[in-house]
């Protein structure tokens, strides 16, 4: 028993020990270095990265940056200002204490003094029957130590110690339905129902980011990556090819600029046809736009439409300083 | 605010178990029924306050992710209204370069470097603003940043913006003390001198067309 209880005292020695050298570890005053600095400030173009772990052009330029300042005599928290004033404070690795975060504190502390309440309570329980077999057997002292605390164990120590008062332990015992094992069980179960309904709160909070999330960005991305393609080949003289993907991209996305696009390398192609139809698209979106209304002018044009002068017309009017302006106007003269 | 909560029950259970000591047996019997169940309620309101807390927090950090919807549309446009940190140093093409001498004029400071793919669709866009709105008042500066100055200059030639005065931040610290994230970057500092916009990626002829000429109209600070 002896051995135990110091046992159990070296270990919550211990444990303070290593509480108290990490706690020291942690708040004990160290020399600022760019690296500390870097440590401390998180990269804004990474996903939880401090500069310090980043490889990115930006968090290098950061590293440089703080390099300077502290080479320039400013101290970290200066640096760190500065960083705050352009960045915002979620550049900082460790936020400012306050706000919600205070949760973070509290909640650990309350849990640990009161899981140290219950076990000073469970242990007056156990010490309370003692109690009473010491008043029991020296009637003369008072009963001021005896605590009515429930303890299914009183019956067989008092037992023990005086057997004719067996009977009315037990009673007592039994009188006292809910003891401690029951009383403990409830809490457990009221625990219980609050972690079920906690992490109900969060179920029924999250799914308003989720869905919209899923499956916007994949097509969004989808999409962007078909035009870049299409880009690439377009820029090589690919155009059949180019125009192909710019269909699928425009069938992920609907989007004027990329119709446009499209109805360019269709013209490129020599498909003047497909191209005015998928001019004719926009010009129900934006009558007015210029470089719809040059496209349709040319695609016309490619036909042979005598509408195509008219439409070309209408662009000069429309932009006529843009770069094709020029070009226009040669081929209106010619004509 | 749970803290208080934890506090006054503690303080109404200990109030509690002092009569009981001295009550009689029907007191006792009731007792931890009545106590049972004021645990059960706190300890549930007290889980119940703790799962609002987290729900609220997930839902306002949902709103903040920067790479929602808008990224996908068009550059992500942030409007403000800050003073502008001193833009000086040396251009590309050899020259010193202090955009103070700029003051009265709208100024386009876009952030690049020739590794960076949509800033080359960028800059043809950027050269075709200042030629356009140059005599409306408008200067199209450029920050190279973390770049080799000879495929910069390769790159500014190829898009045809060699007139593109930019200048040349080998280590970023410019960049960095303008706030830039990332390339391409775009700050847009009005007549007085104030950041009035900030745009990160690339704009196009679209966007130039949406926010620069109600910049140039306004000539409220000369």
């Amino acid at each position: 028993m002896r051995l135990r209880r110091l046992a159990a005292l070296a270990v919550l020695a211990l444990l303070l020990l290593a509480a108290g050298a990490a706690a020291w570890r942690s708040v004990r005053p160290q020399p600022e270095t760019p690296a500390t600095v870097a440590a401390s400030l998180l990269c804004p173009s990474c996903q939880g990265e401090t500069v310090a772990q980043s490889q990115s052009p930006m968090a290098a330029a950061m590293r440089d940056t703080i390099a300077e300042q502290l080479a320039a005599g400013r101290t970290g928290a200066q640096v760190r200002q500065w960083f705050v004033e352009r960045y915002g404070p979620a550049v900082l690795a460790e936020p400012p204490p306050g706000g919600l975060g205070v949760v973070l504190w509290v909640v650990p502390g309350c849990v640990a003094a009161a899981a140290l309440a219950f076990a000073i309570r469970a242990r007056r329980r156990r010490a309370a029957p003692a109690a009473r077999v010491t008043a029991r057997t020296h009637p003369g002292e008072p009963r001021d130590g005896g605590r009515p605390a429930a303890a299914h164990g009183a019956g067989r120590v008092t037992a023990r110690a005086h057997p004719g008062e067996l009977r009315e332990e037990r009673f007592t015992a039994r009188a006292r339905p809910g003891g401690g094992g029951r009383r403990a069980s409830r809490a457990w179960d009221a625990a219980a129902v609050g972690v079920v309904g906690l992490v109900a709160a969060v179920a029924l909070a999250s799914p308003s980011h989720r869905p919209q999330e899923t499956p916007a960005r994949p097509v969004a991305d989808r999409a962007a990556t078909l035009v870049t393609l299409a880009r690439s080949l377009e820029d090589k003289g690919r155009y059949a090819e180019a125009a192909q993907i710019y269909r699928d991209a425009l069938r992920e996305r609907p989007d004027d600029r990329t119709t446009l696009r499209l109805a360019f390398t269709l013209l490129r192609s020599q498909r003047p046809a497909e191209a005015e139809k998928a001019v004719r698209r926009v010009l129900g979106n934006a009558p007015d736009d210029p470089n719809a209304v040059l496209l349709l002018g040319l695609a016309q044009r490619g036909q042979g439409s005598p509408a195509a002068t008219a439409t070309l017309r209408r662009f000069l009017t429309l932009a006529p300083d843009a770069p094709a302006a020029a070009e226009v106007r040669r081929m209106l003269r010619a004509d | 605010m749970t803290g208080r909560r934890v506090a006054s029950t503690w303080a109404k259970a200990a109030s509690r178990r002092c009569p009981a000591v001295e009550g009689g047996e029907g007191d006792r019997r009731r007792r931890p029924v009545r106590r049972r169940l004021l645990w059960s309620v706190a300890a549930v309101l007290v889980l119940a306050g703790l799962g609002a807390m987290l729900a609220a927090g997930v839902r306002s950090t949902a709103g903040q992710d920067p790479t929602a919807p808008e990224a996908a549309a068009g550059p992500a446009t942030v409007v403000r209204d800050d003073p502008a940190p001193p833009l000086a140093g040396r251009t590309l093409a050899g020259d010193g370069f202090d955009a103070a001498t700029l003051r009265g004029r709208v100024v386009l400071v876009n952030v690049w470097a020739s590794w960076c793919g949509p800033c080359r669709q960028e800059l043809p866009a950027l050269a075709l603003a200042e030629r356009r709105w140059g005599g409306q008042g408008l200067s199209v500066v450029g920050i190279d940043m973390r770049d080799n100055p000879e495929s910069a200059r390769g790159l500014l030639a190829e898009v045809g913006a060699r007139g593109l005065p930019t200048i040349v931040d080998p280590q970023g610290t410019l960049a960095v003390a303008w706030g830039a994230r990332g390339v391409p970057e775009t700050f847009v500092v009005d007549r007085s001198g104030r950041v009035r916009l900030w745009v990160r990626g690339a704009v196009d002829a679209a966007w130039l067309q949406r926010w620069i000429p109600p910049l140039l109209a306004d000539r409220s600070a000369p």
